[in-house]
């Protein structure tokens, strides 16, 4: 038995006018009990879906979702008791915002667990938790956006369910907002050990709050792991290109020892790594490059030969852009802001830090 | 304002407009006090015996009581029939949706001698007895596409994001309709009342045809004006323009509840 979620070969087929497309494309994946999970991808690549399928708001044309192994496939969205917190937040707007928290304890399929005075000492003591406590007998219109998340936010916890899922919970907020709901959320994880289940399509929210990460893409998860594996050893050009500032250049495998290969350039350069790949010497694969993996250096081998076409000063760094010779393709380096610039359509080496480069094969 | 320049001709602009809206029932409610037989200059005197002569008129009291009592029934059938409807409409896929989203509204553009001729044809074929109540059924079908569109509409706006977050709190159905949706359509759903009664206590086309022995308001002061216009059917217009504006006043109400409640 698994304790948490686990979905299985999870589809789900929209069908529009007169053309029908696999919105979930057969997901795979266990989320065990207690983990910040996210998942993350550009809008359209069924992340949402999915999430509305563990909730109960969207039946899967096909597969089953277990919940410490039971399957609860066909549980009506009533019973599941898991908690949704909504982008649009929800709220009822006819109510106070003590009885929007007070909602989901007052139900009928609740009746008799809770007392009316513990009810009201729950709302409080939950409230006081997102720090809306004066707010209590507000409107919901009264509120700020993100004063209106908290309140969705305690609505969801006051029933103390086991899984919490988040439907772009801070998209509708400004950056500064987002980044201090983001520290909130971390806490209250950490502090409720609850399970998370968070969609986004903000790549830096997923890999600052997560557990572990599920990167998807029409329909499909394209990686599973922590958010250290999906940046350091994306699975493929499509992760790799999504997550940070990461350039893809065209290479062969040109040697493979036991730890560590070594592959070619177009324009002939040869770059050294640590780490495996499921590559035969010969075979064609990318090479990620980030930004800040690659620094300037003497020519020498080992590094790779191009132009500086461009920079910009970022403040804390400065940007440059450097095509690399024999057309094999733009990358990004981050160098220092107290050395000397370097000028536009000088010839750079660049050294590849071997730790961080990484080849991807599909 | 200054964008619209001459101040003068605007103001002048929008005094005619009303002038010609609004003089005419002016004038109408000057003459109900008016104490003259006819309906027309001199002004003899403030008076108040056609409003004697109104209350005391058996015939126009059960016909505005009747009028009254087929615009509530109208009401009835129209909530009765319609927010099921618009539910279905914004909540589940079914076939023909498409169809019956356009068709619902022919009644209000259809002309009413033709519904009424067709709705006749009806009752006589399955020899359904004329009455205050086929005149009710009549007219309440046709108004059913107000209360439709209107709940409907509103439902769209309000998405559907609330009621599941009401079903992932654990609520059940009726709970969802009791606390959720019904809060969130009663302003329309108001708002929709107000115009299916209004529309239907001024009908003539459809309940002349379809009326028994009992007569509507409309009715009988038609058949009042036939004969001549008296000033006791000014009272009676002066009385009804009065009620209009206490509905646009309560109407007006409502949807400014409702204003508050969107902003959340």
């Amino acid at each position: 038995m698994t304790t948490g979620i686990e979905l299985r070969n999870l589809r789900k087929l929209f069908e529009g006018h007169g053309h029908a497309s696999w919105a979930v494309d057969g997901v795979d994946m266990t989320i065990g009990a207690g983990k910040f999970v996210t998942l993350l991808g550009p809008s359209g690549c069924g992340k949402t879906t999915t999430l509305r399928m563990i909730a109960g708001l969207e039946m899967p044309t096909s597969g089953q979702i277990f919940r410490d192994g039971q399957d609860i496939t066909d549980q009506p969205v009533t019973d599941r008791d898991m908690r949704m917190v909504f982008q649009d937040f929800a709220l009822f707007p006819n109510m106070t915002i003590e009885d929007n928290v007070a909602f989901g304890l007052r139900v009928k399929s609740k009746k008799g667990k809770y007392t009316e005075p513990q009810i009201q000492q729950r709302v409080a003591e939950f409230l006081d938790l997102v720090h809306l406590k004066d707010h209590a007998h507000k409107k919901p219109h009264q509120l700020s956006g993100g004063q209106k998340q908290r309140v969705s936010l305690a609505r969801a916890l006051v029933t103390d369910p086991k899984v919490v899922l988040f439907d772009e919970p801070l998209g509708s907020l400004d950056a500064n907002l987002r980044k201090i709901m983001q520290l909130e959320l971390i806490r209250l994880h950490r502090e409720l050990g609850k399970t998370f289940i968070y969609v986004t399509h903000d790549q830096d929210e997923a890999m600052a709050m997560s557990d572990a990460i599920a990167v998807m893409s029409q329909g499909k998860v394209m990686q599973f792991g922590t958010p250290r594996e999906i940046y350091d050893r994306p699975a493929n050009r499509y992760v790799a290109s999504f997550i940070g500032h990461a350039h893809i250049v065209d290479a062969t495998v040109d040697s493979k020892q036991a730890d560590s290969l070594s592959v070619r350039l177009r324009n002939g350069d040869r770059v050294g790594l640590r780490g495996k790949a499921d590559a035969a010497p010969g075979s064609a694969v990318g090479l990620m490059l980030r930004a800040e993996d690659l620094a300037f250096a003497d020519a020498a081998t080992d590094t790779i030969g191009g132009r500086v076409v461009d920079s910009l000063y970022r403040g804390e760094y400065v940007e440059y852009v450097v095509a690399l010779n024999g057309n094999s393709g733009v990358v990004h380096v981050h160098a220092r802001t107290d050395l000397p610039p370097v000028a536009h359509g000088s010839a750079v080496a660049l050294k590849v830090n071997p730790a961080k480069a990484h080849v991807v094969v599909h | 304002m200054r964008a619209f320049g001459n101040r003068t001709l605007v103001t002048g602009m929008a005094m005619s407009v009303l002038a010609f809206l609004y003089a005419p029932i002016l004038v109408m409610m000057v003459f109900s006090f008016n104490d003259s037989q006819y309906t027309g200059l001199p002004f003899n005197g403030f008076t108040l015996r056609w409003y004697e002569a109104l209350f005391s008129d058996e015939q126009m009291l059960m016909s505005i009581w009747n009028s009254v009592f087929v615009g509530l029934g109208v009401v009835v059938i129209s909530v009765l029939f319609g927010v099921p409807a618009a539910i279905a409409l914004d909540r589940y896929e079914f076939p023909g949706k498409g169809l019956f989203r356009r068709i619902v509204m022919l009644p209000l553009v259809l002309p009413g001698i033709i519904t009424g001729i067709a709705l006749l044809g009806f009752y006589l074929t399955i020899h359904l007895r004329l009455s205050l109540y086929t005149i009710m059924l009549g007219q309440g079908t046709a108004l059913m596409c107000v209360t439709i569109t209107e709940v409907f509409a509103r439902l769209q706006q309000l998405g559907k994001s609330q009621a599941e977050a009401a079903a992932n709190l654990g609520a059940n159905d009726w709970e969802i309709f009791k606390n959720v949706t019904f809060p969130g359509i009663r302003s329309a759903l108001f708002g929709a009342m107000l115009i299916a009664f209004s529309i239907s206590f001024d009908e003539i086309a459809v309940t002349f045809l379809l009326t028994g022995r009992e007569n509507t308001l409309p009715m009988t002061l038609w058949s009042l004006l036939r004969r001549e216009v008296t000033p006791e059917v000014n009272a009676v217009a002066t009385l009804i323009v009065f009620l209009s504006i206490i509905l646009i006043v309560a109407g007006m109400y409502a949807s400014r509840g409702h204003a508050n409640e969107s902003e959340a």
